[in-house]
Protein backbone atom coordinates (compact mmCIF):
# COMPACT_ATOMS: atom_id res chain seq x y z
CA UNK A 1 0.00 0.00 0.00
CA UNK A 2 2.00 3.00 -1.39
CA UNK A 3 0.45 6.49 -0.16
CA UNK A 4 2.26 9.90 -1.19
CA UNK A 5 1.78 12.57 0.85
CA UNK A 6 -0.04 15.11 -2.12
CA UNK A 7 -2.66 11.91 -2.26
CA UNK A 8 -3.34 12.17 1.48
CA UNK A 9 -3.52 15.50 1.30
CA UNK A 10 -5.89 15.65 -1.53
CA UNK A 11 -8.10 13.00 0.45
CA UNK A 12 -8.08 15.30 3.59
CA UNK A 13 -9.00 18.23 1.77
CA UNK A 14 -11.94 15.87 -0.34
CA UNK A 15 -13.08 14.56 2.90
CA UNK A 16 -13.01 17.48 5.14
CA UNK A 17 -14.44 19.50 2.45
CA UNK A 18 -11.76 22.16 2.51
CA UNK A 19 -13.21 24.15 -0.59
CA UNK A 20 -10.61 26.42 -1.96
CA UNK A 21 -7.67 24.92 -0.08
CA UNK A 22 -4.63 22.97 -2.15
CA UNK A 23 -2.35 20.46 -1.15
CA UNK A 24 0.54 23.55 -0.83
CA UNK A 25 -1.49 25.06 1.64
CA UNK A 26 -0.95 22.25 4.44
CA UNK A 27 2.31 21.53 5.60
CA UNK A 28 3.64 17.84 6.18
CA UNK A 29 4.46 18.44 9.48
CA UNK A 30 2.20 20.93 10.95
CA UNK A 31 -0.08 19.81 13.35
CA UNK A 32 -3.43 19.02 11.92
CA UNK A 33 -5.81 19.90 15.19
CA UNK A 34 -6.14 23.08 17.29
CA UNK A 35 -3.48 25.01 15.39
CA UNK A 36 -2.25 24.39 12.05
CA UNK A 37 -5.11 23.59 10.28
CA UNK A 38 -8.03 23.67 12.79
CA UNK A 39 -9.16 20.45 12.69
CA UNK A 40 -11.49 19.27 15.39
CA UNK A 41 -13.05 16.26 16.65
CA UNK A 42 -15.48 15.79 14.13
CA UNK A 43 -12.58 16.25 11.18
CA UNK A 44 -11.19 12.77 13.40
CA UNK A 45 -13.92 11.25 12.49
CA UNK A 46 -14.02 12.22 8.92
CA UNK A 47 -10.23 11.18 8.70
CA UNK A 48 -11.19 8.15 10.23
CA UNK A 49 -13.32 7.49 7.88
CA UNK A 50 -10.42 8.05 5.02
CA UNK A 51 -8.23 5.46 6.69
CA UNK A 52 -11.08 3.18 6.38
CA UNK A 53 -12.34 4.18 2.94
CA UNK A 54 -9.01 4.50 1.29
CA UNK A 55 -6.61 1.92 2.94
CA UNK A 56 -8.85 -0.50 4.79
CA UNK A 57 -7.28 0.89 8.06
CA UNK A 58 -9.98 0.79 11.11
CA UNK A 59 -8.48 2.62 13.92
CA UNK A 60 -10.51 2.60 16.99
CA UNK A 61 -8.50 3.54 20.08
CA UNK A 62 -9.07 6.93 20.66
CA UNK A 63 -5.07 7.37 22.30
CA UNK A 64 -3.65 5.76 18.95
CA UNK A 65 -5.80 8.16 16.72
CA UNK A 66 -4.65 11.23 18.44
CA UNK A 67 -0.68 10.50 17.71
CA UNK A 68 -1.67 8.62 14.03
CA UNK A 69 -3.28 11.95 13.01
CA UNK A 70 -1.45 14.63 14.83
CA UNK A 71 -0.09 15.79 11.20
CA UNK A 72 0.33 14.52 7.79
CA UNK A 73 4.09 12.81 8.23
CA UNK A 74 2.45 10.56 10.87
CA UNK A 75 -0.69 9.79 9.15
CA UNK A 76 1.71 8.57 5.87
CA UNK A 77 4.39 6.94 8.49
CA UNK A 78 1.22 4.88 9.77
CA UNK A 79 -0.57 3.82 6.63
CA UNK A 80 3.09 2.95 5.39
CA UNK A 81 3.62 0.65 8.76
CA UNK A 82 0.39 -1.66 7.72
CA UNK A 83 1.60 -2.46 4.39
CA UNK B 1 -22.79 49.55 7.81
CA UNK B 2 -24.29 47.64 5.34
CA UNK B 3 -22.51 45.20 2.67
CA UNK B 4 -24.59 43.23 -0.46
CA UNK B 5 -23.10 40.14 -1.75
CA UNK B 6 -24.07 38.25 -5.26
CA UNK B 7 -22.40 35.69 -6.76
CA UNK B 8 -20.55 38.12 -9.05
CA UNK B 9 -20.01 40.97 -6.74
CA UNK B 10 -19.18 42.75 -3.41
CA UNK B 11 -20.68 46.39 -1.97
CA UNK B 12 -19.07 47.82 0.88
CA UNK B 13 -21.21 50.89 1.93
CA UNK B 14 -21.90 51.73 -1.75
CA UNK B 15 -18.73 51.06 -3.14
CA UNK B 16 -17.39 47.45 -5.24
CA UNK B 17 -14.84 45.55 -3.80
CA UNK B 18 -12.56 44.59 -6.44
CA UNK B 19 -12.63 40.66 -6.88
CA UNK B 20 -11.44 38.81 -9.77
CA UNK B 21 -13.34 35.31 -9.43
CA UNK B 22 -16.82 34.26 -8.94
CA UNK B 23 -19.31 32.06 -6.78
CA UNK B 24 -17.70 30.47 -3.90
CA UNK B 25 -14.09 31.36 -5.07
CA UNK B 26 -14.48 34.90 -4.43
CA UNK B 27 -15.56 34.18 -1.01
CA UNK B 28 -12.55 32.22 -0.73
CA UNK B 29 -10.29 34.96 -2.89
CA UNK B 30 -11.72 38.16 0.09
CA UNK B 31 -11.00 35.51 2.83
CA UNK B 32 -7.36 35.00 1.59
CA UNK B 33 -6.80 38.93 1.12
CA UNK B 34 -8.73 40.24 3.66
CA UNK B 35 -8.78 37.84 6.56
CA UNK B 36 -6.28 34.28 6.84
CA UNK B 37 -6.44 33.67 9.82
CA UNK B 38 -8.87 31.41 10.68
CA UNK B 39 -8.48 28.24 8.47
CA UNK B 40 -11.89 26.88 9.49
CA UNK B 41 -13.34 29.07 6.98
CA UNK B 42 -12.13 26.27 4.66
CA UNK B 43 -14.33 23.92 6.01
CA UNK B 44 -17.37 25.85 6.16
CA UNK B 45 -20.53 25.19 4.05
CA UNK B 46 -21.27 28.27 1.21
CA UNK B 47 -24.06 29.90 3.58
CA UNK B 48 -21.66 30.17 6.32
CA UNK B 49 -18.69 31.51 4.30
CA UNK B 50 -20.94 33.67 3.20
CA UNK B 51 -22.28 35.01 6.35
CA UNK B 52 -18.82 34.79 7.40
CA UNK B 53 -17.07 37.36 5.17
CA UNK B 54 -19.99 39.95 4.93
CA UNK B 55 -19.27 39.92 8.88
CA UNK B 56 -15.53 39.93 8.49
CA UNK B 57 -15.81 43.00 6.23
CA UNK B 58 -18.14 45.00 7.94
CA UNK B 59 -16.54 44.61 11.50
CA UNK B 60 -13.61 45.29 9.51
CA UNK B 61 -14.18 48.33 7.97
CA UNK B 62 -16.02 49.43 11.56
CA UNK B 63 -12.71 48.55 12.99
CA UNK B 64 -10.64 50.63 10.19
CA UNK B 65 -13.44 53.91 10.17
CA UNK B 66 -14.49 54.21 14.05
CA UNK B 67 -11.33 52.37 15.89
CA UNK B 68 -13.51 49.90 17.40
CA UNK B 69 -10.87 47.23 18.77
CA UNK B 70 -12.07 43.60 17.09
CA UNK B 71 -12.84 40.05 19.60
CA UNK B 72 -13.42 41.98 22.62
CA UNK B 73 -15.79 40.46 24.51
CA UNK B 74 -19.90 41.70 24.34
CA UNK B 75 -23.06 41.39 25.80
CA UNK B 76 -24.95 43.97 24.15
CA UNK B 77 -23.64 42.54 20.39
CA UNK B 78 -25.94 39.57 18.72
CA UNK B 79 -26.02 38.13 15.25
CA UNK B 80 -29.21 37.51 13.56
CA UNK B 81 -29.36 36.30 10.40
CA UNK B 82 -32.54 34.34 8.20
CA UNK B 83 -33.21 33.38 4.61
CA UNK B 84 -35.57 31.46 2.36
CA UNK B 85 -33.77 28.28 1.51
CA UNK B 86 -32.33 27.48 4.90
CA UNK B 87 -29.21 24.95 4.38
CA UNK B 88 -30.46 22.98 1.17
CA UNK B 89 -26.93 23.42 -0.52
CA UNK B 90 -25.52 21.40 1.89
CA UNK B 91 -28.27 19.35 2.80
CA UNK B 92 -28.34 17.90 -0.96
CA UNK B 93 -24.33 17.62 -0.56
CA UNK B 94 -24.66 15.45 2.48
CA UNK B 95 -27.68 13.36 0.53
CA UNK B 96 -24.90 12.23 -1.77
CA UNK B 97 -22.47 10.32 0.87
CA UNK B 98 -25.92 8.38 2.21
CA UNK B 99 -26.75 7.15 -0.70
CA UNK B 100 -27.31 2.83 -1.08
CA UNK B 101 -23.64 1.72 -2.55
CA UNK B 102 -21.81 4.73 -1.26
CA UNK B 103 -22.25 4.71 2.08
CA UNK B 104 -20.19 6.87 4.23
CA UNK B 105 -22.30 9.87 6.01
CA UNK B 106 -19.54 13.09 5.95
CA UNK B 107 -19.70 14.21 9.73
CA UNK B 108 -17.98 17.43 8.28
CA UNK B 109 -20.82 18.24 6.15
CA UNK B 110 -23.36 16.75 8.85
CA UNK B 111 -22.53 19.67 10.90
CA UNK B 112 -23.36 22.32 8.43
CA UNK B 113 -26.61 20.73 8.08
CA UNK B 114 -28.36 23.63 9.85
CA UNK B 115 -28.39 26.77 8.70
CA UNK B 116 -27.95 28.30 12.20
CA UNK B 117 -24.20 27.16 12.38
CA UNK B 118 -23.88 30.62 10.41
CA UNK B 119 -24.53 33.01 13.47
CA UNK B 120 -22.80 30.71 15.92
CA UNK B 121 -19.51 30.96 13.61
CA UNK B 122 -19.99 34.70 13.59
CA UNK B 123 -21.08 34.86 17.30
CA UNK B 124 -18.28 32.79 18.68
CA UNK B 125 -15.15 34.20 16.45
CA UNK B 126 -16.28 37.67 17.34
CA UNK B 127 -17.23 36.77 20.97
CA UNK B 128 -20.65 38.61 20.60
CA UNK B 129 -22.78 37.37 23.36
CA UNK B 130 -26.04 38.87 23.02
CA UNK B 131 -29.08 37.39 20.79
CA UNK B 132 -28.48 34.80 18.54
CA UNK B 133 -30.48 33.45 16.02
CA UNK B 134 -31.30 32.50 11.92
CA UNK B 135 -35.38 32.55 10.84
CA UNK B 136 -36.09 30.58 7.87
CA UNK B 137 -38.40 33.22 6.36
CA UNK B 138 -39.94 34.19 3.20
CA UNK B 139 -38.12 37.54 2.36
CA UNK B 140 -35.81 39.72 3.83
CA UNK B 141 -38.45 42.68 5.14
CA UNK B 142 -40.49 39.62 7.00
CA UNK B 143 -37.06 39.04 9.03
CA UNK B 144 -35.97 42.92 9.51
CA UNK B 145 -39.65 43.19 11.67
CA UNK B 146 -38.53 39.89 13.64
CA UNK B 147 -35.14 41.98 14.64
CA UNK B 148 -37.03 44.77 15.22
CA UNK B 149 -39.61 43.16 17.70
CA UNK B 150 -36.23 41.34 19.35
CA UNK B 151 -33.99 42.70 22.54
CA UNK B 152 -31.00 43.00 20.05
CA UNK B 153 -29.45 46.27 19.92
CA UNK B 154 -26.35 46.12 18.24
CA UNK B 155 -24.60 43.21 16.35
CA UNK B 156 -24.75 41.83 12.59
CA UNK B 157 -28.33 41.28 11.24
CA UNK B 158 -28.96 40.39 7.56
CA UNK B 159 -30.29 37.84 4.92
CA UNK B 160 -27.79 35.38 3.88
CA UNK B 161 -29.58 33.12 0.86
CA UNK B 162 -27.76 30.54 -0.88
CA UNK B 163 -29.04 28.34 -3.78
CA UNK B 164 -25.97 26.98 -4.72
CA UNK B 165 -21.82 27.18 -4.59
CA UNK B 166 -22.39 29.81 -7.33
CA UNK B 167 -25.77 31.31 -6.75
CA UNK B 168 -26.37 33.25 -3.65
CA UNK B 169 -26.71 36.83 -1.73
CA UNK B 170 -26.50 38.76 1.10
CA UNK B 171 -27.55 41.82 2.10
CA UNK B 172 -26.01 42.33 5.71
CA UNK B 173 -25.87 45.23 8.34
CA UNK B 174 -23.81 45.64 11.15
CA UNK B 175 -26.27 48.36 13.70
Amino acid sequence: MNVTKEQLKQQIIEALNLEGMTPDDIQDDAPLFGEGLGLDSIDALELMMVFDKHYGIKLTDRNESKRVFASVNTMVEYIESKR
Amino acid sequence: MRIVIDGKKVVLDGCQVETKECGEKMLTELYRRYVGDYPKFFKMDTLSKLGFIASELLLQREASLRGVERFVPSEERGVIMGNRSASIVNDREYEKTIQKGDYYPSPALFVYTLPNIVTGEIAIRNKFYGESGFYVVEDKETLMEIVRSSSMKAGIVGWVECRGRNDFEADVELI
